[in-house]
């Protein structure tokens, strides 16, 4: 087998491996980046069969173009295009009127205040103005740069000139039920809000509340991309080979080499090696820590971390279906905008009903009751389905462990009759069930439907990410570095841990950045919320 | 100042090998793709269980012998060829099979058991083959490479005929041209078991025996030299590896591709295509992009009618375009996620079945073969289900969960047909949407009678019939695989319709404009048209003199046929 050498290789062709990639064969280090699948992308999954486009992973983009890379890479000149539909989220139930959730802000606080009263609109305002500012001004640069330990953190916003931050910390270690209780939301409202977090699978009751206003901002400026998720991971594929970056698929790796105390390549499936001064991994601390070493290669205290890494308790099952029309929602009866949502709520009608809901998923129950939301990503973007006909997504919560071989298509049965209560008019082609084995079968990153490659737990987060010894990127061992979403500052196609990556590992080779620190983490720095 | 100077529509493999050459040779080059993913009819999709595979087109991979693995140094880029040892075997319903080597000492041990003189005719055929290999390459490169002329035909058929009098037949290509698949056949073999698979293999090709001088040469060509001259091969990771090289190969030569992109119009002025109008859909909605030459990759109809418009048509050109055939390469596709391999009833006979990972059933007579392509022409679905199979798993395990397999079958049908099993059939070609599931249902069952147990261990079933393949790929019109069907009147020099071609295999009518699909061969993967499109491009251009742009047809599968792993061979 000839033997093949890099600068750096990335394992794990999924966003995140893709950002690192394409920045790094941009300094000019000789790049090569493996993946195990056929397909680049991980969960940026478009699947195109039959003349419809289904997207069984990721499909709202929260940070679209507010990641670096959006800019950094021109990703704009490469075929990427992202929609921002003007009603973010309808709310319906089946006997109260529905509650809309607008791209623009005024929109929303006007509905709300003719939903409910204009004082309820006012609390919206305020909200939605706090949660703006901590995001724009903290959480979101915050998610460009390496974390440092939590109380550092707290005292550089403490510290800042800018009272944002002491306002921040102020809710920083609330949980988002306490959060919105702060607010005094009446229902439905209250339950709206809060699930926008926990339709993620995110405890309301956990402190990592310092989250909820970055969910609650981003999932009322969330996007797609035309033409389907694939083309986010698309555009990122044509920056890596036009830098000169090589891709790999079909190329599994099962060791770390390792000499001298240091990572100096990869062993593939096939037996083939692969040398490399930098070995980067995107995958899962199981994978990361644990499966690609021998006994003590990493300190023990990394080995134990990944072995006791907690996967998400509650993840997805979906339905793709092929509609021969749009779904026409009986609520939009009444108010139009509730038929044309990007996400349509079904069922939710107060925060009790979902903190149960949730307690039974926690329990490794199947919910009594279908909580589903549905979207119809061709209503907005015309290439996403055959001339006049659509594609329809729903998607619920649901614990992992179930007989999900045996009971797939009843179950998909069961949401697609509960869809049709609200959209009488739904008659699908063809369908495709999507039970949580699948999301650990396609990407084994996800262990056990964890589709953020681990729980958000105060304890998993931030600093903490994947331990407190790697959420930097590198590692206790030489030339090896992670930068998945195991990694601060998570999953979710934030494109952070990609960047985070490739800044530190140009930094170690002592290479020319390319590019430029982002406006966004200039500004924090000036403020103080980032260290200079 | 154009933006570009070749704008190529339709991002599919001949596409992505047009554009790749152009690039390479210094032009500036645009690949506009209307889908999200490049090489639409080179396709590897998960629909179903994640693991499994499916090669929802193409199957049956043959880019090997093309000079672009040469050219466009598609190894470099990740393209790696998978095979069996057998390259095609046909099991029959008394239990035997017949089996194509792609070392024809297999196929002679097979054949043997047939009939002795077939299998003398092997031997024949390599004795005669042999000394004459560069004189044969050199014939097959220009009649598949190269613009369609009545004198590159001959040479074939010169060469052809010399072969047939080593045989001890006296025959003259004219004459044999006027015969049909089948009468060929005849003349040259005994066997029907081995008749009927090599009528297999050449309609399978794209040459459907029931016609004269198509059906003639896709059995003496195509129906002869699998196996040996034209390989068949899957990629690692499937048929999308193919692609997934083509677009690596063209980023890095300066391509820019962009998917999402349907084209609504190109624009035409004096007779001279100029420009492209993309559709309000696209991701940059109702973008023109100038270029100083535009290639199409979508079929005829669509190219000429819908993108270019009736407008700028002669009225005579535009009746006789509109009347292009799309309905004889049509078919459903039954793909199965199975936990084993298929047990073949005849591997008791010959187990090289269980190494061969293209195959056929049902058939076994010439007149059932002629029943099924008859029933095509009279828009009926044959009665008995006969189909050509792909395990590309057993030539490359990677396709599937490990121990667990993927196949696809292809039932050629008539995409509006009238009538099955004696019942009149209404709603044309909209009636897949329901049909698909029955005809389905006896796919399932004629896999049992050949490969007892096997339904015993499907996991998944994914349908995808000429409607679906339609609604996929617009441009591929009544789901037709071929860019059009291949008869007498859409053949060679006709291809597609008299008066669209002007001068070569790709300029047409219009001035500054080439069409790269519906032209000679047809559609397939042998880079034929995408190659001969770059090559007429480049001379107009005034760039086809690149001194690595020299490889020939087979040059680079000869030399390399001895590294391709494959899967069975000791």
């Amino acid at each position: 087998m000839k033997k093949q050498n890099y600068d750096v290789v990335i394992i794990g062709a999924g966003p995140n491996g893709l950002i690192c990639a394409a920045y790094l064969a941009r300094t000019g280090l000789k790049t090569a980046l493996l993946e195990r699948r056929h397909e680049t992308g991980g969960g940026l999954d478009t699947l195109e069969f039959g003349g419809f486009k289904f997207n069984p992973h990721a499909v709202y983009h929260l940070m679209a173009e507010v990641m670096p890379a959006f800019s950094d890479l021109n990703l704009k000149s490469r075929g990427l295009r992202y929609i921002f539909p003007e009603v973010q989220a309808a709310y319906l139930t089946e006997d109260m009127p529905p509650l809309i959730l607008y791209h623009d802000p005024l929109k929303t606080i006007a509905h709300i205040s003719r939903r409910f009263s204009a004082r309820e609109g006012e609390k919206y305002a305020c909200m939605y103005a706090d949660f703006k500012a901590y995001s724009e001004k903290i959480l979101m640069p915050l998610t460009y740069v390496p974390p440092i330990p939590a109380m550092d953190q707290f005292l550089l916003l403490e510290k800042s000139g800018d009272e944002t931050g002491r306002r921040f910390n102020a809710i920083a270690e609330l949980t988002p039920l306490e959060i919105l209780n702060h607010y005094d939301f009446q229902e439905p409202l209250k339950a709206a809000l809060l699930n926008l977090f926990t339709m993620w699978g995110l405890s309301p009751v956990e402190a990592i509340g310092y989250l909820f206003p970055l969910y609650v901002f981003r999932m009322t400026n969330a996007a797609l991309c035309v033409g389907g998720s694939h083309r986010l991971s698309s555009a990122l594929h044509k920056s890596v080979v036009q830098a000169g970056g090589t891709i790999l698929d079909t190329s599994e790796v099962v060791r770390v080499k390792t000499a001298g105390g240091k990572a100096v390549g990869v062993v593939l499936a096939d037996g083939s090696e692969i040398d490399a001064k930098a070995v980067v991994s995107t995958l899962d601390p199981k994978q990361s820590f644990l499966d690609f070493f021998g006994k003590d290669e990493l300190p023990e205290h990394v080995v134990e971390s990944a072995r006791r890494w907690n996967w998400e308790k509650i993840t997805f099952f979906g339905v793709h279906a092929a509609l021969r029309e749009m779904p026409r929602y009986r609520a939009a009866a009444t108010e139009t905008d509730a038929g044309r949502a990007m996400i349509t709520f079904l069922g939710i009608r107060d925060t009790d009903q979902l903190l149960d809901h949730l307690e039974e998923l926690e329990n490794g129950k199947l919910p009594g009751e279908l909580l589903g939301h549905i979207t119809c990503a061709s209503c907005f973007d015309r290439l996403q389905a055959f001339e006049d006909c659509h594609t329809g997504r729903w998607e619920c919560l649901v614990p992992f462990d179930c007989d999900w071989e045996h009971i797939k298509d009843d179950y998909a049965a069961q949401c697609l009759a509960t869809w049709r209560r609200y959209a009488p008019n739904l008659e699908p082609l063809h369908t495709l069930a999507y039970p949580p084995t699948y999301i650990e079968k396609k990407l084994k990153n996800m262990v056990r439907g964890s589709f953020k490659h681990g729980a958000y737990l105060p304890l998993q987060m931030g600093y903490f990410r994947p331990n407190d010894a790697c959420s930097r990127t590198y590692t206790p061992l030489e030339g090896y570095y992670v930068c998945g979403a195991s990694v601060y500052p998570g999953g979710m196609i934030l494109g952070g841990g990609g960047y985070i990556g490739a800044n530190i590992i140009a930094e170690d080779f002592g290479v020319k950045k390319t590019w430029e620190e982002p406006e966004m983490i200039k500004r924090a720095r000036e403020a103080g919320f980032i260290s200079k | 100042m154009a933006d570009y100077d070749v704008i190529i529509i339709g991002g599919g493999i001949n596409g992505l090998a047009c554009a790749a050459y152009l690039a390479k040779a210094g032009l500036k080059t645009l690949v506009l793709e209307a889908r999200g993913q490049c090489g639409t009819h080179c396709d590897t999709s998960e629909p179903g269980i994640p693991g499994f595979l499916h090669n929802l087109h193409a199957t049956w991979l043959i880019s090997a012998v093309s000079p672009a693995m040469t050219d466009l140094e598609l190894e470099k880029f990740g393209l790696e060829w998978r095979a069996t040892r057998y390259a095609f075997g046909k099991t029959f319903a008394d239990g035997t099979n017949v089996l194509i080597g792609n070392n024809p000492a297999d196929t002679l041990v097979n054949w043997q058991k047939h009939s002795q003189a077939d299998a003398a005719l092997i031997e024949k055929a390599l004795a005669f083959m042999l000394p004459r290999m560069a004189d044969l390459m050199e014939a097959m490169h220009t009649w598949i490479y190269t613009a369609p002329a009545l004198e590159k035909e001959r040479a074939l058929g010169a060469l052809f005929e010399d072969f047939l009098r080593s045989l001890g037949l006296a025959a003259r290509f004219e004459d044999l041209l006027k015969m049909n698949g089948f009468e060929i056949l005849d003349l040259m073999y005994q066997s029907e078991h081995i008749k009927t698979t090599i009528q297999a293999l050449s309609w399978l090709a794209g040459f459907p025996p029931i016609h004269p001088r198509v059906g003639t040469l896709g059995a003496a060509v195509f129906g002869n030299f699998t196996g040996p001259l034209f390989p068949v091969h899957t990629a690692k990771g499937g048929s999308h590896g193919l692609t997934h090289a083509l677009v690596k190969a063209a980023l890095s030569y300066g391509v820019t591709i962009l998917p999402c992109c349907p084209v609504k119009r190109i624009l035409v002025r004096n007779n001279t295509a100029e420009a492209v109008v993309l559709s309000e859909d696209a991701v940059y909605p109702n973008e023109i992009f100038t270029a100083r030459r535009i290639v199409s990759n979508l079929t005829v109809v669509p190219t000429f009618i819908r993108l270019v418009g009736e407008e700028h048509l002669p009225v005579d050109l535009a009746r006789r375009i509109k009347g292009f055939c799309y309905d004889n390469q049509n078919i459903i596709v039954v793909n199965y996620a199975l936990d084993q391999a298929p047990q073949f009833r005849s591997a008791g006979f010959d187990p090289g079945i269980q190494k061969t990972f293209m195959g056929y059933f049902g058939g076994d007579t010439t007149r059932s073969m002629q029943g099924i392509m008859q029933g095509i022409h009279r828009k009926t679905i044959h009665d008995e289900i006969i189909v050509n199979w792909y395990v590309p798993t057993l030539a490359d395990p990677s396709q599937a969960p490990a121990g667990c397999h993927v196949v696809n079958t292809w039932l050629d049908v008539p995409p509006e047909p009238t009538a099955w099993k004696g019942a009149a059939l209404t709603a044309g070609f909209e009636v897949w949407d329901k049909l698909k599931y029955t005809l389905a249902d006896e796919i399932d069952g004629a896999w049992e009678r050949h490969a007892p147990g096997f339904t015993g261990h499907i996991k998944e079933r994914i349908i995808y019939s000429p409607l679906d393949q339609f609604r996929n790929n617009p441009s591929a019109v009544l789901g037709t695989w071929a860019g059009g069907s291949m008869i007498p009147e859409q053949f060679y020099e006709n291809r597609p319709v008299p008066g669209v071609l002007k001068g070569g295999g790709s300029r047409t009518f219009i001035d500054k404009l080439y069409l790269s699909n519906s032209v000679h061969v047809f559609g397939n993967t042998l880079l034929s048209s995408g190659y001969m499109t770059a090559c007429e491009v480049a001379e107009d251009a005034g760039v086809r003199d690149q001194s690595w742009w020299q490889a020939k047809a087979f040059n680079w599968y000869v030399e390399n046929a001895a590294r391709i792993p494959a899967a069975g061979k000791e």
